[in-house]
């Protein structure tokens, strides 16, 4: 603990000889330390909800719709409900996972469109400039300047609550965040030689950027995208709260916490539970992106420092 | 009543930033007077509604609550009592004249509104043009037809109608009195009345209001010098709300609400037996030959629900089951039959009547009902019980459940719908429901499709009906014959629940979900 | 400069413009009619069909739309349907409170946030502020309505200090406020972090220490400021994000904001005053994100307006 503090406190790239090389080093071992710590953490936090979210069908559990209306908010750790019941005598924990199911599927799926879009969209305008740049960044203003929550509930309201709509409204949300950044590093990497020299040779312009560009950027741009499944996670929840989910009896997990709001007087866990549970994965996935991207930096810090 | 809006000149477009920045001045002003958790200071108290209250005129805005408060500074000619009677309030005289048909009404010669004017009746004839020129009105809904005023000296009027309308005491009620000069066809959001309360405030957009004392009120002075009136969304906010002592009064509560504050020190529960009924309403538009256009099948089907332990369990003892085509509390409602719980005869009847594999679909509005999810939720399982499929289909407000109720969307078996009733008779609940005619059906203007035209003239002739227990005899049998028709699923009466702070005086709520402001008073 | 202003106003309006026509367009595709919000469900088709050419919707909506426009241009948003009163006012009613909800967790924000970011950039990588670290990823990995009713719970149920719902007194503010913030907060550490990162790894720091300049100028008074223009941006950023609607919060605490004003003007589909909402809160936010650019020269020389883009 001490040596660490005192590291910090000696400042990093000092003008002597003798000690800047190790110094870089250290910098970046004490980074390498913290991304591993984040990974780590992170998986621990993820598996320890997808894990059981995977296996729910196998699992001793009651199925999440059996009700039992005499056994109704019973406590948790009662009658062999570990997460207690719910307002019909349903299984929390049995509904958390199953609802589980649904926001995993939709967050995922979401977040493959999104990329695809947001990595196509992006790099266009990055590439080719002109007219497509105006239109892509246009709309991504547009988008900002949205009432987000707002548009999502209308276009939700607007096609049934189904599965594959909330999945692409959810879409539909993201793709800025991935365009947004595909554009800035197409930007750098079209100025760089080997673009001019592919240029030179005769290639055609979409396949330099096929073949030659997007392999280069395409690690940065799936590492955000696997922090916008956290955040996918989060907005399909915060839908389904709303009441723009998948049909009853569906649990999802928006739905248990809004369903279960009117009985925090006396059920605490009926919101308590399936929100811990929510944070666990977002917080889990997010420690994942996180330490990704810390670590792609010391990768990156330490060739160049080399 | 004048809007709340900050004094800023001209369109106030470009001042969007300036109102912002203006925010911490408008609604300090707003949050003057009040303790640390927004407890009500003495002499005022702070009622929580669940609905906003756009404004204080219920031409098109009726709610239970909404007229609890625009009562206390609109009044009727006749209010409805505690035992579902109308009594007078500015008339002094409300009678009918049998052989003609008409009414004839004499107003108090001591009412006058909080500007000191006198109600005249030149009011009560705007008033009553002007409701029936809204579009859209509940309240003409109530009235077989709008009367006509035939003035007779400057107290006294004639009500004519082409038909009798022989309760037309119960339903003027509703028509709230406004001084002709200050009375539109629109929503008021402005001008006096002649209640025991006048507005000092009032934000219809946000749904706040300030009432104060009217000093010159006509009537006995009431003891409150203020009320206070807030729109809280969320049930849970008015429950915990009301445990802080941070709201006064909340109405119209769910049954676990009302559950979860049984009991609890400062607060006392009112209960009335309500006069909404709570259906889950077969489809009467499927055509002949499928199951559940026979009687029987539907009759089987009841047998399926356990509405025992969806009245305990999931509606907390807060409603029930009913006993009749409408809750048996109204004036004219008659005892016609029970639902009873037996799966097993469920499943009997419908082996015998050949009925395999049958699938329904349920619909319905979130919110509808208190405790509407669950309640579908546990149907669908006591269904499946039975061997009956069913799949819920949820609509959010707004959405458009009235094209899937008139058969215009999709195909549906069992809708949960309330039907309230705000002028406590059975006649308007079975003139609601029942009176569908072939020629309504044609634009779909009948109750999901429910056309028996000898129960429709049944009713009729009660409304005309001058006598009141022949009337109630005709009610008797029609009602009975609705009900061999086993037109719902399953149905429930829920009570009226209102919780309030002990340190106010119970306030005696009716079954029309109402009560009188003016009679409420601080404990010591 | 005057140049640039023109242009920026322009796109502004343009990408107003774009925005209220979507929703125009999108409102009315939607299912559900404002006629049968307005009416109740008990309605017959004649009293619907007058509803509906009272508020000119059987016209098609290419029609509605030119209208909407004519009405546009002298200032008139509308009637809403709900309220029977003018879709502006009834916004204005309700931006007051939305407002002050959205100053008051951006300046808790700030005042959290960027002390904490700093602290953060020169600790980086040690266990506390790793621990720290974790600490912002699980602020911004809550979901708002459930943080909202955790607080609740806590501070209105269990120990009733604050009130649960509304504005009626100063105390409201409180609850609303962290949970807006909590993302906030771990947004803006992170950004300040990363960027404080940087700032302090640039010569002119070690420029600067080498001459001698105090630990506690190089951070605050040089890395700071130069990182001041992304902080500041973001913040802004986000602000302008809060005026666009904080709809959960508005609805787990009631407050009557435009959030919660949306929420239920879908649900009665009143046209005028979806319009109105966006109108207003997209223009706010706008007005905001164009402050922001303009104060880019008084904070850093470098920047010349203009030339930038």
């Amino acid at each position: 603990m001490s040596t660490a503090l005192d590291t910090t406190a000696t400042p990093s790239p000092r003008p002597s000889a003798v000690s800047a090389r190790q110094l870089a080093a250290s910098t970046a071992t004490r980074r390498a330390r913290a991304a591993r710590l984040k990974l780590w953490i992170g998986t621990v936090c993820t598996l320890l909800v997808v894990v059981p979210i995977a296996l729910a069908q196998l699992l001793p559990l009651p199925g999440p719709n059996d009700q039992d209306l005499g056994k109704r908010r019973l406590a948790p750790f009662t009658e062999g409900h570990l997460f207690g019941t719910d307002q019909l005598g349903r299984d929390v924990l049995s509904r958390i996972l199953h609802g589980g199911q649904v926001s995993l599927t939709i967050g995922v799926l979401a977040v493959v469109v999104s990329g695809v879009i947001g990595i196509v969209a992006g790099a266009a305008a990055g590439y080719f400039g002109g007219w497509v740049d105006s239109v892509v960044s246009r709309l991504l203003e547009a988008q900002m300047s949205l009432p987000l929550l707002m548009m999502l509930l209308l276009v939700v309201a607007l096609f049934d609550p189904s599965v594959p709509v909330i999945t692409s409204v959810i879409a539909v949300a993201q793709w800025p965040e991935v365009a947004r950044l595909t554009r800035s590093l197409v930007l750098v990497e079209r100025e760089k030689p080997y673009v001019a020299a592919a240029r030179m040779l005769g290639l055609h312009r979409i396949q330099i950027l096929v073949r030659h560009i997007l392999p280069n950027i395409i690690r940065q741009a799936t590492l955000v995208v696997l922090l916008l499944l956290a955040q996918a996670v989060l907005l399909e929840s915060a839908l389904s709260y709303l009441g723009a989910g998948p049909q009853r009896p569906f649990a999802t997990w928006g739905r248990i916490i809004s369903d279960g709001q009117d009985y925090i007087t006396t059920s605490w866990w009926l919101v308590t539970l399936p929100g811990l549970v929510i944070v666990l994965l977002v917080v889990g996935v997010n420690l994942i992106g996180d330490g990704l991207r810390d670590r792609s930096r010391v990768r990156r810090t330490a060739t160049e420092g080399n | 009543m004048t809007r709340f809006t900050p004094p800023i000149l001209g369109r106030r477009t470009l001042l969007s930033v300036g109102a912002g920045l203006g925010a911490g001045l408008a609604l300090s002003q707003l949050t003057a007077c009040a303790g640390p958790t927004g407890a009500a200071g003495p002499g005022t108290i702070s009622l929580g509604l669940n609905r906003s209250l756009v404004s204080l005129d219920n031409k098109l805005n009726q709610f239970e609550a909404a007229v609890t408060v625009q009562r206390a500074v609109r009044q009727a000619l006749t209010s409805i009592d505690q035992n579902l009677r109308p009594q007078l309030v500015l008339a002094d005289r409300f009678e009918l004249d049998e052989a003609s048909g008409s009414w004839t009404v004499r107003l108090r010669d001591d009412v006058h509104y909080s500007d000191d004017t006198p109600v005249t009746v030149e009011d009560v004839a705007t008033a009553l043009r002007y409701y029936g020129e809204v579009n859209g009105s509940f309240i003409v809904g109530l009235f077989p037809e709008m009367p006509t005023v035939e003035p007779v000296d400057d107290r006294t009027f004639r009500l004519h109608t082409q038909r009798p309308v022989a309760v037309l005491d119960y339903l003027m009620a509703n028509i709230h009195i406004t001084p002709a000069a200050a009375n539109e066809p629109v929503e008021l959001s402005s001008g006096v009345g002649s209640g025991p309360y006048v507005v000092t405030r009032a934000n219809g957009g946000t749904g706040e209001y300030e009432l104060a004392r009217n000093d010159r009120y006509w009537g006995p002075a009431p003891s409150l010098r203020n009320v206070r009136v807030r729109f809280v969304p969320e049930e849970s906010s008015r429950v915990v709300g009301l445990r802080s002592g941070e709201i006064d009064v909340i109405d119209s509560i769910s049954p676990d609400s009302a559950d979860q504050l049984d009991g609890m020190r400062g607060v006392r529960i009112q209960r009335s037996p309500g006069t909404r009924i709570n259906q889950l309403f077969f489809n009467f538009r499927k055509p002949r030959g499928h199951p559940l256009a026979d009687p029987a099948v539907r009759e089987a089907l009841t047998y399926a629900i356990d509405g025992r332990a969806l009245i305990d369990n999931v509606l907390t003892g807060s409603a029930q089951q009913a006993e009749g085509v409408v809750p048996v509390a109204l004036e004219g409602a008659a005892r016609t039959g029970a639902f009873t719980y037996d799966p097993r005869q469920a499943r009997q009847r419908l082996d015998a009547l050949g009925v395999r594999d049958l699938a329904v679909k349920i619909i319905w509005e979130t919110g509808e009902f208190a405790a509407d999810t669950f309640i579908m939720e546990a149907v669908q399982e006591m269904l499946s019980d039975v061997g009956v499929r069913s799949t819920l289909q949820q609509f959010e407000p707004g959405g458009d459940i009235l094209q899937w109720r008139q058969g215009r969307r999709g195909d549906w078996d069992v809708l949960g719908n309330g039907f309230g009733n705000p002028t406590g008779l059975a006649l308007t609940s079975l003139q609601g429901m029942y009176a569908g005619t072939p020629e309504r059906e044609e634009t779909r203007d009948t109750y999901q499709g429910f056309v028996y035209p000898e129960v429709a003239g049944l009713i009729s002739d009660a409304t005309a009906e001058a006598d009141r227990d022949a009337r109630n005899l005709l009610l008797t049998d029609v009602q009975q014959r609705i009900w061999d028709l086993w037109p719902c699923l399953w149905a429930f009466v829920p009570d009226a629940v209102l919780a309030h702070r002990t340190r106010m005086t119970d306030p005696a709520l009716k079954p029309i979900n109402s009560y009188d402001l003016a009679s409420v008073a601080l404990e010591g | 400069m005057v140049r640039y202003l023109a242009r920026r106003l322009g796109q502004s309006l343009l990408t107003i413009f774009l925005t209220v026509s979507t929703v125009f367009v999108l409102v009315r595709l939607a299912p559900g009619d404002p006629a049968t919000s307005y009416a109740g469900p008990n309605a017959t088709t004649e009293d619907l069909a007058r509803i509906r050419e009272q508020f000119g919707l059987d016209d098609s909506v290419f029609a509605q739309y030119l209208i909407f426009l004519r009405d546009l241009f002298t200032g008139d948003l509308g009637t809403s349907y709900s309220f029977h009163a003018p879709a502006f006012d009834v916004v204005m009613d309700r931006l007051p409170y939305t407002t002050t909800l959205a100053i008051s967790a951006i300046a808790l924000t700030t005042v959290v946030a960027v002390p904490l970011g700093v602290w953060m950039a020169r600790r980086a990588d040690t266990n506390r502020e790793i621990g720290a670290n974790i600490v912002t990823i699980a602020g911004q990995s809550m979901p708002d309505f459930w943080s909202g009713v955790m607080l609740l719970t806590a501070f209105a149920v269990l120990i009733p200090v604050l009130p649960s719902s509304g504005f009626t007194t100063w105390g409201g503010l409180v609850l609303p406020t962290i949970t807006v913030a909590i993302l906030q907060m771990a947004l803006i550490s992170r950004l300040v972090r990363r960027e404080m990162a940087g700032a302090l790894a640039s010569p002119y720091i070690t420029v600067a220490r080498s001459r001698g300049v105090s630990e506690r100028a190089l951070t605050w008074r040089y890395g700071l400021r130069n990182s001041a223009i992304p902080v500041l941006t973001a913040l802004g950023t986000r602000f302008a994000a809060l005026l666009n609607g904080v709809v959960v919060v508005e609805v787990v605490f009631g407050w009557p904001g435009v959030g919660s004003l949306v929420v239920r003007a879908l649900e009665t589909r009143d046209y005028p005053l979806i319009q109105a909402t966006v109108l207003v809160t997209a223009a706010l936010a706008i007005l905001v994100q164009l402050l922001i650019d303009l104060a880019y020269p008084l904070l850093d020389p470098r920047v010349r307006l203009g030339k930038a883009a």
